[in-house]
């Protein structure tokens, strides 16, 4: 076996890894030879040279407004540097945790605690460039109480709804959450608990649509959902949706209540 | 609007390469910059690798995440800063193509990209480098120019070329591989 051909061999896995043809593990294995050999480096970088030309190819598509958002908001935060090195659900799970430790007070209070959090850290990280990173709704029962707190984070598009004091349904009846945009059906978000915290993950199409022209509602479904895409029972709460960094008020006052909701809490 | 591809030529840093490294120096405004011009051919190889909005959007937050915190390792002498980027999206395109796990079939992402892999460009407005692969691609037989497009636009591994294409694994493979080689001859020794 002469050199030429082992040196051809190993350019060819260059060329594949470039391409992209190979299998996660070959991947990892070329990775790894990039970062300890420089000639490795060197070749793979070549090849990338000669085929990215291509993507020429790809269509541009414009992003939808909230994926800077979204980045500006991963990237503020420190403590969510290493997020990406994790796994969804974990970071499902700790955010959870998050949101059951502001359930400790009232929901409202805990939407208020959220909303504070957000303003002070747009405005210490990014003072010029007000972004919306948090929405949250309280959703009100007809009663006028409180039925649940709805926190959506843009940034890992996703919505926690929390319950406060949702009124009792009828056996075999279950709360279904709604999305209305201002002048439109409503669009169904999912079926939520009663007694715990939901995760909802939000699609585009339901991210697109917030904000403060559209509101939250909650209808009385079947246990699976309403059979045809818009509510079949009796809407029971809604609530509007806010900006959290337009919210106003004094961030250091309503930190000043998130420190004694933890207190009492 | 394109964003040219090339940049070193001239001897001059490209305004990419610029971008890029203000924002390895923590400037905010040039990274602002740098997801304004760049983001919409980014965002068009995650869609298209992916065929699903939701993937190719976490796949997006994800390259421009690595962006702002390792602009740094972007090396100038080695690569053109769009070719750095392509590079980066197309990687952790491909790494979320072969992670375990089904990606769910976006619909209306599959309506929208209706072709399995994008036109070749219209060679007018395309890169010199655009063109001299081109002329490179077209020496190959017409099977095997198909098989390198299709492996670089899907990220698709050798299996999955040769079971989408009808063909036994190691046809594929050698198809691919000869077009790597012939390519790679010809872009070397022009003409």
């Amino acid at each position: 076996m002469n050199a030429t051909y082992d040196e051809d061999r190993e350019d060819l896995r260059y060329a594949e890894y470039a391409l992209g043809v190979l299998e996660a593990d070959e991947r990892v294995a070329v990775e790894s030879e990039v970062r300890e050999d420089e000639r490795a480096a060197v070749e793979v970088a070549r090849w990338q040279e000669r085929l990215t030309p291509l993507a020429e190819d790809f269509p541009s598509v414009t992003p939808a407004d909230y994926m800077w958002t979204r980045i500006r908001a991963s990237l503020n935060l420190a403590e969510t540097r290493s997020h990406l090195a994790e796994t969804s659900s974990r970071r499902l799970g700790e955010s959870l945790s998050f949101w059951r430790w502001l359930a400790l007070g009232t929901s409202a209070v805990a939407a208020a605690c959220v909303i504070a959090l957000a303003v002070l850290l747009s405005r210490n990280l990014a003072p010029n460039a007000p972004h919306v990173s948090y929405m949250a709704s309280t959703i009100i029962q007809d009663n006028g109480q409180v039925g649940w707190t709805a926190t959506m984070d843009l940034q890992h598009a996703r919505m926690v709804v929390v319950p406060a004091k949702p009124q009792a349904l009828p056996a075999g009846r279950a709360p279904e959450l709604w999305l209305i945009p201002a002048g439109q059906k409503p669009i169904a978000v999912g079926m939520i608990a009663a007694g715990a915290p939901t995760a909802i993950r939000l699609d585009s199409a339901l991210l697109a649509r917030l904000g403060p022209t559209a509101a939250l509602a909650v209808s009385v479904e079947p246990p699976g959902g309403s059979p045809s895409g818009q509510p079949t029972g009796p809407v029971i709460a809604k609530g509007a949706i806010g900006a959290a960094s337009e919210s106003g008020g004094n961030p250091v006052a309503m930190l000043a209540r998130v420190e004694r909701v933890h207190a009492t809490g | 609007m394109l964003v040219a591809m090339g940049g070193t030529q001239s001897g001059e840093p490209s305004e990419l390469a610029r971008l890029l490294a203000a924002s390895a120096r923590g400037d905010q405004r040039a990274f602002a910059k740098l997801y304004e011009q760049t983001s919409p051919r980014l965002f068009g190889i995650c869609l298209t690798m992916l065929r699903a909005r939701q993937e190719a959007e976490d796949v997006l937050q994800e390259v421009f995440t690595t962006v702002w915190q390792r602009a740094g390792d972007f090396d100038s002498s080695r690569a053109s800063a769009m070719t750095w980027l392509i590079t980066l999206t197309r990687n952790r395109s491909i790494d979320r193509l072969r992670r375990p796990g089904e990606i769910p079939l976006d619909e209306a992402t599959a309506r929208e990209l209706v072709d399995d892999q994008p036109s070749p460009a219209a060679h007018a407005h395309s890169s010199e480098q655009r063109q001299r692969l081109e002329h490179c691609l077209d020496k190959l037989e017409p099977r095997q120019k198909a098989a390198v497009r299709a492996a670089f636009f899907s990220g698709r591994t050798y299996n999955e070329l040769a079971t989408q294409g009808g063909v036994p694994l190691a046809t594929m493979k050698s198809w691919i591989r000869r077009s790597l080689i012939r390519l790679r001859t010809c872009l070397e020794h022009p003409i």
